[in-house]
């Protein structure tokens, strides 16, 4: 199963820069080699005072008002690395709401 | 049957001043100047029990009450005639057909709130009701029932024109008080709510179009009159609005408390090709369904209520047998998605993601699994918009799965409509 990077794409990501903070992880991603993962844009996790938002799925890991100089982390998470703990600050019933979801396919 | 607005039935055509006037037309406001003080015709819309009929039914007595004693002046009054509820025909038609009754009602709300300025605030692609209210005004102005010292007395009313832009949020309340400031059409956070701090931050009463034809009558044959018509807890009657799926779609002024049968059936014929009803949403498509054994239920807002539903602005929808509750809530789903405004995340979210599942649903996708998400992106987002829209999909999908789950089921089976 090919593994999923999602990058919320609404409005309030999107004014913080999420569609740069996107592409730049597709590169990364590509740059890196990691064919299985794919990144891939997403309508809105909910968490919009709190973007941009980006979602690791299978890993379900939720890293939340994320810049450019957090990408490299991310990547690194993504290449089997540490997860980045410091952009872990979504309240629990809200990632459990989204990780069900996803775990129903929706996105 | 007779009603209160169309007294020898709905018709169509405008009513001219000479008609209106024939009829007993502009007696209440002579009434009013001569008689009555601001308070008594607050108090005779209080006894009569007039509630607002743009879809939240609010009493129109108490919310003027808050507008009259707020001490900060001018006072305003807004007429709503955004109509941007899908299959909603009724204010429309009052405007176009009725203007002069509608012109009084504002009068007398004015006189009422102690309101020096009006706006008519109508749907711009409402061309001929838009003309029919401008060439009411100027005849009302000449016959001097509007304009300076209305027939003579202390009282005198600016009427103006706002335009309103075609689309679902710029018909609530406070999108329209932006647009009146010529802004754009996004709801403000309530409270403070229009009645005390609306227009330009001033006290100000916004009540739809049907709501204020409907206080001339009250005030010329008073509040007992009134409540002859409809039910204690809804009197009087209400304009309901049929489409294309009755064989005879149009509006229909009933009394509240007529049994849904009698619409469909009676005033609709039955529905197009005769075939049975499935679903009924008795009021738009932020109502929650009715199954088909419901069709005696009382339209009035507490029978409604009872049975489950609400009686909105009267925009009665009809699913007939066969058809796919999926797709029909996936289609509400998908219209309050476009609707949004955005300016909420909430609203921005939940609107969006229901429409999504939906999708996946009627897809094939997301299993059962997915079925019990539906009422927790609900719950979540509940009530954390500035306006009601984000509360709007929650009835018809939720009842939608309780009551016709199994189409649920086929399309999460099989991809496709049972």
């Amino acid at each position: 199963m090919k593994r999923i990077c999602l990058v919320c794409q609404n409005v309030d990501c999107k004014i913080r820069g999420s569609e740069a903070i996107m592409k730049e992880l597709q590169q990364g991603v590509t740059d890196r080699g990691l064919s299985d993962v794919e990144v891939r844009p997403y309508m809105c996790f909910g968490a919009c005072q709190e973007g941009p938002n980006v979602v690791l799925y299978p890993e379900k890991s939720w890293y939340a008002s994320v810049k450019k100089e957090d990408l490299n982390d991310i990547l690194g998470h993504l290449a089997g690395g540490p997860d980045v703990k410091r952009l872990d600050t979504i309240d629990g019933s809200l990632k459990e709401l989204i990780y069900q979801l996803l775990d129903t396919g929706v996105f | 049957m007779p009603g209160i607005l169309f007294p020898r039935g709905v018709v169509e055509g405008r009513e001219s001043l000479e008609v209106y006037r024939a009829r007993g037309g502009y007696e209440a406001l002579d009434k009013t100047l001569k008689q009555l003080s601001s308070d008594q015709v607050m108090q005779i819309v209080a006894e009569s029990g007039l509630r607002g009929r743009g879809g939240a039914g609010f009493p129109t007595g108490k919310k003027w009450a808050f507008t009259a004693e707020a001490p900060e002046t001018p006072h305003y009054v807004v007429l709503n005639g955004g109509e941007d509820e899908p299959g909603s025909m009724k204010d429309r038609l009052l405007m176009e057909s009725l203007p002069h009754l509608v012109l009084e009602g504002i009068v007398l709300a004015a006189y009422a709130v102690k309101a020096s300025k009006a706006y008519l605030y109508i749907n711009a692609a409402y061309k001929d009701a838009i003309q029919s209210m401008l060439d009411a005004l100027a005849e009302a102005k000449q016959a001097g029932y509007c304009g300076e010292r209305i027939l003579g007395s202390d009282f005198s009313l600016e009427v103006l024109l706002t335009p309103a832009p075609h689309e679902y949020v710029a018909g609530e309340d406070t999108a329209a008080l932006e647009v009146i400031e010529d802004k754009k059409p996004l709801p403000r956070q309530k409270p403070p709510f229009p009645a005390t701090s609306g227009l330009f931050g001033k006290p100000t009463a916004v009540n739809n179009v049907e709501t204020l034809a409907n206080v001339p009558p009250i005030i010329a044959k008073g509040a007992k009159w009134y409540r002859s018509f409809g039910t204690a807890e809804s009197p009087g009657t209400m304009i309901f609005s049929l489409n294309d799926e009755v064989k005879k779609p149009g509006v229909y002024e009933l009394a509240f408390g007529t049994p849904l049968r009698y619409l469909i059936e009676k005033c609709g014929g039955g529905t197009r090709e005769g075939k049975k009803i499935k679903a009924i949403l008795p009021g738009g498509p932020s109502s929650a369904f009715l199954r088909a054994e419901q069709i005696d239920v009382a339209l009035d807002h507490n029978s409604v209520r009872a049975a489950g539903s609400s009686i909105g602005c009267g925009v009665v929808g009809i699913v007939v047998e066969r058809s796919c509750i999926v797709e029909e809530v996936l289609r509400i789903a998908e219209f309050f998605a476009a609707e949004s405004c955005g300016q909420c995340p909430a609203c921005r979210m939940e609107t969006n993601m229901l429409a999504m599942m939906l999708k996946k649903v009627q897809q094939g996708q997301g299993g059962q699994p997915i079925l019990d998400q539906f009422s927790k992106v609900i719950a979540f987002n509940k009530g954390k918009g500035f306006c009601n829209l984000v509360n709007m999909p929650g009835p018809p999908i939720e009842s939608a799965l309780k009551l016709f789950r199994s189409d649920f089921d086929f399309h999460l089976a099989n991809g496709r409509c049972p």
